[in-house]
């Protein structure tokens, strides 16, 4: 009898002939191709745990905002007992439910026949109670929207079909011990700034996730620019622009479910500042002369107090400054030189899979509650302007992934391979605290690696 | 508050009554700037389009958002915006095209049309500035993609004449779409 890991696809190939383990390369088809774009909506986003977005989107009882898990519309929404997730879908004639992007309402009424909704999905009633439109076939209990499981994690929100998979903190595994120092920091935690800017990109959703698992050597190339003009240029080096290779080095931390991050090293910027060895600086004098992304001096008793010694030296030394959550969401805390000091900036992004060659990007821009106001809008502004729709970055990335997704069609093109093969060799760098896999020095392609190692183990798995 | 740092200074009212007539004198000088504006930019003449701003520019572009008929008002999102930009931003976009060899994501550049109509211009309580309001619609063609990629907005803007000659003081663009359709804002609307 034929496994269900050795699945194969309409022409014979198996998912496990598109992934060669052993050199780490992955066939380019696998970036197009319908039948496995179908398997990964049942396989990956119908069983992890997906990013949906931030609970302070929707602050108060019944506010509610249109999502997406995977290739299906949801409702998240709030009651009094918090935040829910539920099939945007009405389950009388599958109309959608919420046409609109987000409001408040007690309840949400299908337009088309009448049916009505909570915000936790429960069915209320059709309309006209005493002739009983729904039948009786059905209890009411019955007759609510699909519900999804959902976790609240640092004001993030994620959910997940997968009613009686691993739990939430199982998912983040090792990746958590690092995401803590990001989204658990402060004692208020953090807001978005505004609701996503989303736009759409025809490519296929993993040309953006496997590069959002920590792809260091792309921004040498792709973003160069940054070393020519603006606020990375550092004159009087090679070309007329600077060198972007110093900003290669640190440690990258890749997990068992592939999350994955890019630990960037701040002792060239603490010595900078402070005109001293970073090694005779206490973690305190650290987080003082160089405050993480949206923190100021008021909130680092509060960050001392949170975290353990251990994340404190990483967040003092090499703290996660790019990284994802597997399967589609990225994070960006990043430290950007201005004339004015340097400005940290935070980001969050879900790429959205809208068929095999099309995905949404969806980018929120945040800051700790507590940052004050006037630093709030000049994070959101740098934010702008470097990521999402019209950042100066990104704008490399969303014209680069359509290409990858077009040549993955191609007769002799959809069978060469995408190679991973830049490894660390030297294993975890001396003294570090933290859990997981971690390579030391310039960057590498192990946390990319990992992402498919993933992908692969979802994809073959016994269901 | 947040709110008030984020938000764009008010433009003034459009009142009837101060509206240029179609024609007029002062209407065809700003017509005439704004085909230049769009000559220009459709040219890549990027640093000439920089010498129209002033250094007081204010250019925005909201976030849209599906609501209902009776929310309309709030479909205007001007927290998070698509684009938010001072005259030093604007001007370090205009550099990463001008001034660097690697602004991959317009090198090579789109082939882009940006066609100005429905044109209407209000006299402001300032003496030297206009209100001018009018739609856009942008053809952008990458590579050899068989499609155009549209980008359609309305744009009210507040030109200023500065030692006779009119300049670009704020911009908003209400683009139509939530989800824009094009993988960037990488070219200037
Ligand atoms: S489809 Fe929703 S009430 Fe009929
Ligand atoms: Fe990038």
């Amino acid at each position: 009898m034929q496994k269900n890991s050795e699945r194969t696809l309409a022409d014979g190939t198996r998912i496990s002939d598109l992934i060669n383990l052993e050199t780490r390369e992955v066939a380019m088809r696998t970036l197009s191709d319908p039948e496995l774009y179908e398997l990964e909506m049942e396989r990956i986003f119908a069983k992890t745990w997906v990013f949906l977005g931030h609970e302070t989107e929707i602050p108060k009882s019944g506010d509610f905002m249109i999502r997406d898990l995977g290739s299906d519309s949801v409702l998240v929404a709030r009651d009094k007992d918090g935040v829910h997730v539920s099939l945007n879908v009405c389950p009388h004639r599958g109309m959608k439910i919420s046409t609109l992007d987000c409001g408040n309402t007690p309840a949400h009424v299908c337009i088309y026949h009448g049916w009505a909704f909570k915000p936790n999905g429960d069915f209320i009633g059709a309309p006209v109670e005493k002739e009983s439109m729904h039948g009786k076939l059905l209890s009411k209990e019955q007759l609510g929207l699909k519900k999804a499981r959902v976790a609240i994690y640092g004001g993030l929100i994620f959910a997940t079909w997968n009613i009686e998979g691993p739990s939430f903190e199982e998912f983040l595994g090792d990746a958590k011990w690092y995401f803590d120092t990001l989204w658990c920091r402060t004692d208020k935690g953090m807001e978005v700034l505004g609701p996503p800017q989303r736009f759409t990109i025809r490519a296929n959703w993993k040309t953006a996730c496997e590069q959002s698992a920590s792809d260091g050597f792309h921004v040498l190339t792709l973003h160069r620019w940054l070393s020519e003009v603006g606020p990375y240029r550092k004159p009087g080096s090679e070309g007329g622009g600077g060198d972007l290779t110093p900003e290669m080095y640190g440690s990258e931390v890749y997990t068992a479910h592939a999350h994955t991050m890019r630990c960037i090293e701040l002792d060239r910027k603490i010595r900078r500042l402070t005109g001293k060895d970073p090694s005779e600086l206490s973690v305190k004098e650290k987080l003082e002369a160089l405050p993480p992304p949206g923190v100021t001096q008021e909130m680092i008793p509060e960050l001392l107090r949170n975290l353990s010694e251990d994340q404190l030296k990483i967040i003092t030394w090499r703290p996660p400054q790019v990284g994802n959550f597997f399967p589609n969401g990225l994070f960006e805390f990043v430290y950007i030189p201005t004339p004015d000091g340097v400005v940290g900036v935070m980001a969050l992004h879900a790429y959205v899979p809208k068929g095999p060659d099309k995905l949404e990007f969806v980018n929120w821009i945040l800051a700790e509650k507590d940052t004050p106001p006037q630093l709030k809008a000049t994070m959101l502004r740098l934010g702008v302007q470097l990521l999402g729709t019209s950042g100066m970055v990104e704008q490399d990335d969303s014209d680069t992934w359509p290409h990858q997704t077009i040549a993955a069609k191609g007769a002799m093109s959809k069978h060469i391979t995408l190679k991973y093969q830049a490894m660390y060799e030297t294993g975890k760098p001396e003294g570090w605290p933290g859990p997981g896999d971690v390579g030391d020095g310039f960057t590498k392609d192990d946390t990319q690696w990992r992402w498919w190692q993933y992908w692969h183990e979802l994809m073959t798995a016994e269901s | 508050m947040l709110q008030n740092l984020l938000e764009p200074t008010p433009l003034p009212p459009s009142v009837r009554a101060n509206r240029l007539a179609i024609g007029s004198p002062e209407y065809n000088e700003i017509l005439d700037f704004l085909y230049d504006e769009a000559e220009m930019l459709d040219n890549l003449r990027l640093a000439e389009w920089g010498e129209l701003l002033t250094q007081d520019l204010e250019y925005n572009a909201p976030l849209r958002h599906t609501r209902s008929t009776a929310q309309f008002d709030q479909t205007y999102i001007r927290t998070v915006q698509h684009l938010h930009e001072s005259y030093g931003s604007m001007m370090m976009r205009v550099k990463r095209i001008t001034d660097t060899k690697s602004a991959w994501g317009e090198d090579p550049p789109s082939r882009v049309k940006r066609m100005v109509s429905n044109v209407r211009v209000y006299k402001t309580d300032k003496a030297d500035e206009f209100k001018v309001e009018s739609y856009l619609l942008v053809t952008r063609s990458r590579f050899d993609f068989d499609y155009f990629d549209l980008i359609p907005c309305v744009r009210y803007d507040i030109l200023r004449r500065v030692e006779g000659s009119l300049k670009l003081a704020r911009r908003e663009i209400l683009l139509d779409q939530v989800v824009i359709g094009t993988p960037n804002l990488g070219i200037i609307l």
